[in-house]
């Protein structure tokens, strides 16, 4: 089954838009990278995405972290158990 | 609102100058290492927020990308249903914006 | 570092840090230590009562300060100046140990206002995330996607 997440990370980087993608669990272990992010950006990504939901009550309101720059944003999602990041440069 | 009497009011009417009009903003936040500076808003006196924006800024300006020395980003956002909390550093305060986010909604005729 | 008197002992007295900023206008005098008057004081000869008013005269001189004198010996302006100068420098230095922690947040930008107000990012953006991420889950998941949809999307970006 990892080699479905694979192919998705791979899927996601053919987006010429996309220069980076990440996914890692709650603790921030790494399942899976290309491009721009690696290894080392699993437990800030992970941690900004859980500071990120104690800024709402609603547990259904599943926030986006955005770090934004001229040159391109990354953004941050939670989904159940796991968090990515992908990294968009701006076109 | 000032927690303390440790900033004049015309201090404190140079930080929030123009926050207030920002595009649908809902209310801001000048928060530094010793506590709020000053709030409006929907933030007005919100600790919690100010607390979670502070701890956030310190995460995320441990991001590096491969080869850069500063963090990759002038701004931090984070996008909720109803609004996007906008951040950022300067002068060793953050700012935080609550704005509203309209963008998703269908657009009514 | 210390007030003026603070430090008495000898080799104190050279280095520069310790060195007082109002000259002892007693130089010769010692601490009282209460036998020191009777050696230092007048010749045995003179035992009148002359004599005695002299050495307690001696003996209150040494416990005294005289502002007055002291002032009239005043540092140099740019002596004073430099003195100045070098404990900030060592306050600055031990200052800064302590606020290191206070220094941690980094400038992102010197236009906070302008910065805060640009455009939101785009909802497309932040969809395209959302469907990334839920796609990576199922994937962990070991659900079976079905993907019936294009996975990679190209967004008008504005």
């Amino acid at each position: 089954m990892e080699s479905t997440l694979e192919q998705h990370l791979d899927d996601t980087m053919k987006n010429p838009a996309v220069v980076g993608v990440l996914c890692t669990d709650q603790q921030g272990h790494n399942l899976g990278c290309r491009g721009s992010l690696s290894d080392e950006h699993g437990g800030v990504v992970s941690v900004l995405a859980k500071q990120a939901a104690a800024l709402t009550r609603d547990p259904t309101d599943n926030p986006t972290v955005c770090l934004e720059s001229e040159s391109g944003n990354i953004l941050i999602r939670s989904h159940g158990t796991i968090t990515v990041a992908v990294h968009k440069i701006a076109s | 609102m000032l927690p303390s009497g440790v900033l004049c009011k015309s201090t404190t009417a140079a930080l929030t100058a123009g926050l207030d009009r920002i595009p649908d903003q809902l209310g801001y936040l000048v928060i530094s290492e010793d506590g709020v500076l000053a709030s409006a808003g929907e933030l007005e006196n919100d600790e919690h927020t100010a607390g979670v924006m502070m701890e956030m800024v310190r995460t995320a300006s441990r991001f590096r990308l491969q080869g850069s020395a500063d963090p990759p980003f002038k701004r931090m956002s984070v996008i909720l249903e109803d609004f996007v909390y906008t951040v950022t550093v300067s002068g060793q305060k953050v700012f935080v914006v609550k704005r509203q986010n309209n963008q998703q909604e269908p657009i009514s005729i | 570092m210390g007030c003026c008197y603070s430090s008495e002992s000898e080799n104190t007295e050279q280095d520069p840090e310790r060195k007082r900023l109002i000259p002892n206008p007693n130089p010769v005098s010692k601490p009282p230590n209460g036998t020191d008057w009777i050696t230092t004081s007048v010749p045995s000869a003179r035992t009148d009562e002359q004599a005695l008013l002299t050495s307690i005269l001696h003996k209150t001189a040494q416990n005294i300060i005289d502002v007055s004198a002291a002032d009239s010996v005043m540092m140099e302006q740019h002596e004073y100046m430099d003195k100045a100068r070098q404990y900030s420098t060592k306050l600055a230095m031990s200052n800064s140990l302590s606020q290191k922690k206070a220094l941690t947040l980094p400038s992102l930008t010197s236009q906070p206002h302008q910065v805060l107000a640009s455009d939101l990012v785009p909802y497309s953006d932040v969809q395209q995330v959302s469907k990334i991420a839920a796609y990576a889950y199922s994937a962990i998941s070991q659900i079976k996607v079905d993907a019936k949809e294009e996975l990679v999307v190209q967004f008008a970006i504005p």
